[in-house]
């Protein structure tokens, strides 16, 4: 499916709106929109709302064989999904230039900044450590979906818990989370990126850019960066030149975003911890707006059974007796086993069945002597097909009955015919 | 083999939301207890000429698993529910145009399929695409001591002798499709279908609770 | 006949609801009989002789003296026969253009369809303009074809257009409010801000005011009326007249 084509109209509004500095939806340059986090029931999942763009992450963890040139280390696997549901211009498996980019960018800035202890994830060196899996899913695409892909990573990795492990010697026992607590993975800092979209060869920037704006912009910048103030990646796309000021400050910025972001983060990981503890349901389910008229809940309810046990019977009853089937393999000889009876042959080119094919085709004969004439043209016709080639099953018969098959097989001809014909 | 008919089978809580995200035709989410799905529907759009019927809308459906990348248990609930979905749209009124049908689990605790068929209904209602009648799913599981439980969680799916999913019409309850594993008997399956055709009537006036609630505003 | 229809009106309704033709048990032979008949607009279907099947969910309404269909509050556009719409031009082959105007398949516009154009004589057209036409062929087995001119040959206010203007999307129930003939929210936002609008029926909306803030101020209130109920649009355009402008 085609996406919409941005018109010249639109293009031009948009620039003229950027340069008297007035976005569409009212916002300020460096404004990001409203951001939205919550979590699933199970840990590692999270959602991200960045005004209308919608993502969720999963993590999830396995026990596998380390890699060979880093037997101490557990496994990282970063994954974007741009999934068809966020914009009728995404299709199913195809790899398509902005998915590997985000994938790319995504790899960067959380395994390459090294924000998680890969060492603690190693349960016995060289022989099994934790493969930590994040699926991030692109569900509604209006714009940045970077920053929200990033947000929602470093969250459910945050989030996650994974099975705790006890070591015996050489077995190595994993308890379910009813059994021991889960153990949370070991974070040094959250990385978290911040775009910025430049128009008009560089002169003017906005942060967070929806996307229209991103239709029309001329390049993108984007930092990551931790509340510590270090940059993890930085990543600048489109081809547009920039100037050493406009990248520290773009830096200084993004420095003063991600320290709101993260506390966004801390606090909304902070109140989904509360609510666990305070042993209330969480997840999807929960976090669905109640006060909406596009949304309603029931609760559980009861099906009213009193007939349908009757009528179960009735239909029952009513119905035909199934086949009779033979009930297991049956053993006709040491060695041999049976599944099924075997049906006798109903193709009517078996030799014994001759005797009875011609007397029923005799019968027919007569009742249909009137047809017989016209069709008989069809049947020679006919009988030029395979029929003719069949092999005939019983060699020992074959000398005595060669004239009465090619004869026979002539009528069996016809008569497969006729039953087509009666078809 | 009896089954001895339990008078109270009861099924989880559900809610559903419609029109949640803004890019596509239609969208709807549908939980049931803690199973939850997503479900998206662009259409009637533009179709590749390798894909187009020339009388028929081409019906695409597209199941998106939580972890890794679809595999054949997707695949073969794709077909489920696209077969369910054909019979019940009407394609020949856009011919020559594709509806997309995106369905992306959020979280499975039991009657997978049973919630993707539901939201399919309902995000197919959201983008009003025009339909001859509404369809539900139903799961009925038989556990070890041969007690029929609809809805079940995983846990009661993992301990389960069967598991049947049926996709019932909202006209007069028949069956649309049926998709089963397991063992079971001839009379255990029409004990199984006559609960189904009971239940979904509870799921049918929540369709038209949410329906109506969502029309209540005047405009 | 259809009393069981006129019952439900105002009510909503699901598809696969079904209303039955009622035949009167007694047929007077003294009275002339007039045939009842019914108009049905979207969202109804006949089935079969005596039926009608309701295939979108949404409310029933009724128009005086027969007619009756069911609104819902849809986002994807249907090209259908006389509608004008507001599309974009994709492709500019010879002497067809293929205009986008959100529908399954791209229409197609004949150069000669504009107001005074000859083979010599042809209109200023480039591809990513927009343009106000008229679907003069759209049914579903065919291309759908737009025309730029009315049936005598003038423009009629259609044609290229959209210098210095923002187009946006909302849901084809408020272009349906819109185009109504005392339209409430129309009159709302005339006593707001002196603007141009126009509307396609195809869900697009082009406005241009005074200034490039009022532009934006215009659209915004626009695609965020479209899920309130009156009193609720009224407020929020109370608040933009003291608040913005």
């Amino acid at each position: 499916m085609k996406d919409t084509p941005l018109s010249n109209c639109e293009r031009d509004f948009l620039l003229k709106a950027i340069e008297e500095k007035k976005r569409l939806d009212g916002r300020q340059t460096y404004d990001y929109r409203k951001m939205k986090i919550t979590f699933g029931t199970d840990y590692g999942c999270c959602f991200v709302d960045l005004g209308r763009t919608r993502v969720m992450a999963q993590v999830s963890g396995e026990l596998v064989a380390p890699k060979e040139n880093r037997p101490n280390e557990g496994i990282m696997f970063f994954n974007i999904e741009l999934s068809p549901m966020a914009s009728p211009a995404f299709e199913q498996g195809r790899q398509s230039e902005l998915s590997v980019k985000l994938n790319r960018q995504l790899e960067r800035c959380l395994r390459n900044s090294k924000c998680i202890d890969t060492e603690s994830l190693c349960v016995v060196s060289g022989v099994k450590v934790w493969q930590i899996r994040v699926d991030v899913h692109m569900l509604n695409h209006d714009g940045n979906l970077m920053d929200a892909a990033s947000i929602a990573a470093i969250t459910a990795l945050c989030h996650f818990k994974r099975p705790d492990v006890g070591i015996q010697g050489d077995e190595v026992t994993v308890y379910s989370p009813e059994e021991r607590d889960p153990i949370p993975l070991s974070i040094y800092h959250m990385p978290i990126s911040v775009s910025f979209s430049f128009f008009q060869q560089g002169t003017y920037l906005l942060v967070d850019p929806c996307e229209r704006e991103e239709r029309v912009m001329d390049g993108l910048l984007m930092i990551a960066m931790n509340k510590h103030r270090e940059i993890c990646s930085i990543q600048s796309s489109g081809g547009i030149m920039l100037l050493k000021e406009q990248v520290m400050r773009c830096s200084k910025i993004a420095s003063v975003k991600v320290s709101e972001i993260t506390e966004l983060i801390s606090k909304a990981l902070e109140n989904d911890k509360r609510a666990r503890k305070a042993g209330g349901r969480c997840g999807f389910a929960e976090s669905m707006p109640q006060e909406r008229i596009t949304a309603l809940k029931t609760d559980e309810t009861s099906v009213e059974m009193t007939d349908a046990s009757e009528t179960a019977n009735d239909i029952v009853q009513k119905a035909e007796v199934p086949l009779q089937t033979v009930p297991s393999p049956v053993v006709p000889a040491p060695g041999v086993g049976q599944v099924g009876e075997g049906l006798q042959n109903t193709w009517g080119l078996e030799e014994e069945e001759d005797g009875d094919e011609e007397e029923e085709e005799q019968q027919m004969e007569e009742e249909q002597d009137e047809k017989e004439d016209s069709r008989e043209g069809d049947v020679v016709e006919i009988s030029d097909s395979e029929e003719e080639e069949v092999v005939i099953l019983h060699p020992e018969t074959q000398d005595k009955t060669s004239k009465k098959a090619a004869s026979s097989s002539n009528q069996k001809g016809a008569e497969t015919s006729k039953q087509r014909k009666k078809n | 083999m009896e089954v001895c008919a339990r008078t109270n089978v009861t099924l989880r809580e559900f809610g559903c939301e419609q029109t949640l995200l803004s890019r596509p035709d239609g969208s709807a989410s549908f939980v049931q207890g803690d199973t939850s799905v997503m479900a998206a529907v662009y259409g009637p759009a533009e179709v590749k000429v390798s894909k187009e019927i020339y009388d028929r809308a081409t019906l695409e459906v597209l199941i998106q698993p939580k972890v890794g990348l679809p595999s054949v248990r997707e695949r073969s609930q794709e077909q489920c529910v696209r077969e369910t979905c054909e019979a019940s749209l009407l394609l020949t009124l856009h011919p020559r145009s594709s509806l997309t049908l995106i369905l992306q689990l959020i979280h499975d605790d039991g009657s997978r399929l049973s919630c993707f068929l539901n939201a399919a209904c309902m995000a197919l209602m959201d983008a009003g695409l025009p339909m001859n009648c509404l369809f539900c799913g139903v799961t009925c599981a038989i556990n070890a001591d041969s007690e029929i439980i609809t809805d079940p969680t995983a846990a009661q799916e993992k301990e389960s002798r069967a598991l049947m999913t049926f996709a019932i019409d909202s006209k007069e309850q028949r069956v649309m499709m049926s998709y089963t594993t397991g063992s079971f008997s001839v009379h255990e399956l029409q004990q199984c279908i006559a609960v189904s055709q009971k239940a979904s009537e509870n799921i049918f006036q929540f369709y038209r609770d949410s329906v109506r609630r969502r029309y209540s505003k005047n405009l | 006949m259809f009393s069981g229809l006129r019952e439900k009106v105002g009510q909503v309704l699901v598809p696969g609801d079904e209303f039955c033709l009622e035949i009167p048990e007694t047929l007077s032979l003294s009275e002339p009989m007039k045939p009842e008949k019914v108009l049905l607009g979207p969202g109804l279907k006949r089935k079969g002789d005596r039926k009608l099947l309701v295939v979108k969910s949404g409310v029933l309404r009724h128009k005086q003296p027969h007619v009756f269909w069911v609104e819902n509050q849809q986002r994807r556009y249907v090209p259908a026969r006389g509608e004008t719409v507001i599309g974009i031009i994709t492709v500019k082959s010879g002497d067809v253009f293929k205009v986008d105007v959100g529908g399954s398949e791209q229409a197609s516009l004949s150069y000669l369809a504009f107001e005074g154009a000859t083979k010599r004589n042809r209109p200023n057209v480039q591809v990513g303009d927009l343009v106000f036409a008229q679907f003069s062929v759209a049914n579903q087995h065919m291309e759908p074809e737009l025309v730029c001119v009315d049936s005598a040959g003038r423009a009629n206010g259609m044609g290229v257009f959209g210098a210095g203007g923002l187009l946006f999307s909302v849901s084809l129930g408020l272009i349906r409010r819109l185009l109504r003939p005392r339209s409430d929210v129309l009159s709302d936002l005339q006593k707001l801000l002196p603007c141009e609008l126009v509307v396609g029926m195809n869900g697009r909306l082009w406005a241009r005011a005074s200034s490039v803030q009022q532009t934006l101020v215009v659209s915004n209130l626009l695609q965020s009326c479209d899920t309130m109920s009156p009193p609720q649009r009224q407020q929020l355009f109370r608040r933009a007249a003291q608040g913005a402008l």
